[in-house]
């Protein structure tokens, strides 16, 4: 990845971030809806660093998170999660390997794969992330509702972001 | 040797992925104990700047709820009061909470306009007041409305006492500045100088004793003359005035029977 590569990504994390904390942490829908959007950032990261290089990216992006959440570690331990089962997803979903060496777009890798790798990977982030935070099994029903909820609304973000990149 | 270099290698994507979840997890289990780190919390002073913004940006979008709720609270609060002094001293007031729907102050005869009528228990000749002081006097009472006579009316006759001294005066408005009125009937022997406090009176049965009115700002005696001339800054701003209290005196009815027998 060349400079401007980075320095793309830098922006766009910039701006997904302050997106997050002025806007997606507001939303107030019956305490059910904490879409975490900012890990469109992570999702839409390039896959041809080294796996180790993408967790530590995971690493510093959910403790950045974490930080304004005050939940310490817990998003750090979700991104980190994300970031190593992406590529075996993506190597699930995506028969072609050339693609996978260009940008992760619907163009590259197709909107059946793309809504897959989505769903699953924000899912199981959220999940991750809301179970943490409860640490208990007695509010697992709301954990799920809540995860559901959450997730739905961070895959349509995710979705209609690619959907304009691509036009 | 070269055999546990080489699992070390293969299996090194595993390796990063454990020691960050492990360390994620140290951090998860220390911190909900108790925070320790003030740079990794809230209490950093960028995410501490956010929040700010975030809740100043919703407090406004809350001013409203807000304002309803420490207006209840205000009057809550002042019947609480009365109901302790009723105790002390016999009289018993409620207070009612009212919003001016209309008000005009640039006229003569200015009035304002509240949202409570009969139904919430307003009758003619109960006191308004605001946070500030004195507001005026209900004159006509509808079902869901009533209109103020307030201090600012050339009619007005308001009693009223100089509060270091006790003196009774009576409080006029001579129909130029909303913002001063004038008291009239002080005799030339009593002492007052600008800056003293005019409360109500407690006479009658509109306003309980003490309630501001108004701040002497000037006053002067002219030669030959046995009254002073005084000007008083009026403690409410009717300009901005927006929410009030209406007096509702419980022996209200029983003093004014009372006194008309007298006549």
């Amino acid at each position: 990845m060349d400079w401007t590569n980075w320095l793309k990504q830098f922006g766009r994390y910039v701006v997904v971030m302050l997106l997050q904390v002025f806007l997606f942490d507001q939303l107030q829908f019956f305490g059910v809806c904490h879409p975490y959007v900012y890990v469109l950032c992570l999702l839409m990261l390039p896959i041809t660093m080294r796996p180790s290089t993408d967790m530590l990216i995971g690493a510093g992006v959910g403790l950045m998170m974490d930080i304004f959440c005050n939940s310490l570690g817990i998003h750090m331990a979700s991104c980190v999660l994300i970031m190593y089962i992406r590529r075996y997803l993506l190597g699930l979903l995506v028969n072609d390997r050339d693609r996978l060496n260009e940008q992760i777009s619907l163009h590259a890798i197709g909107f059946i794969a793309m809504l897959q790798y989505v769903v699953i990977l924000v899912f199981i982030h959220h999940l991750t992330v809301f179970a943490l935070a409860a640490w208990s099994w007695r509010h697992f029903g709301f954990v799920l509702l809540e995860t559901f909820v959450s997730s739905t609304l961070t895959v349509l973000v995710i979705l209609g972001y690619n959907a304009l990149r691509n036009k | 040797m070269r055999t546990l270099l080489k699992i070390l290698q293969r299996y090194s994507n595993f390796l990063v992925f454990l020691a960050l979840e492990v360390a994620a997890f140290m951090l998860i289990t220390r911190n909900n104990a108790y925070p320790r780190s003030s740079i990794l919390s809230t209490a950093n002073s960028v995410v501490a700047w956010q929040h700010e913004q975030v809740s100043a940006i919703s407090d406004y979008f809350h001013l409203h709820e807000e304002n309803e709720e420490l207006i209840k609270e205000n009057i809550d609060l002042r019947n609480q009061l009365s109901a302790l002094e009723a105790t002390l001293t016999g009289d018993s007031i409620r207070y009612m909470d009212a919003k001016v729907v209309q008000m005009t102050t640039n006229r003569l005869h200015n009035y304002l306009t509240i949202n409570r009528g009969r139904k919430d228990g307003i009758v003619r000749g109960q006191g308004v007041r605001n946070a500030d002081g004195a507001v005026g006097i209900i004159r006509t009472v509808g079902r869901n409305y009533s209109i103020v006579i307030p201090l600012i009316h050339t009619q007005t006759n308001l009693s009223c006492r100089i509060a270091k001294n006790g003196y009774i005066s009576t409080l006029q408005w001579d129909g130029k500045d909303c913002h001063y009125a004038q008291l009239a009937d002080v005799a030339s022997h009593v002492e007052v100088n600008s800056g003293d406090t005019i409360i109500t009176s407690g006479l009658g049965t509109v306003f309980p004793e003490g309630i501001p009115v108004g701040i002497v700002e000037s006053c002067s005696i002219k030669e030959g003359d046995s009254y002073y001339t005084i000007r008083v800054r009026l403690e409410v701003d009717y300009k901005r005035i927006r929410f009030v209290e209406v007096v509702q005196n419980g022996h209200q009815q029983e003093r004014e029977e009372l006194e008309d027998g007298l006549d």
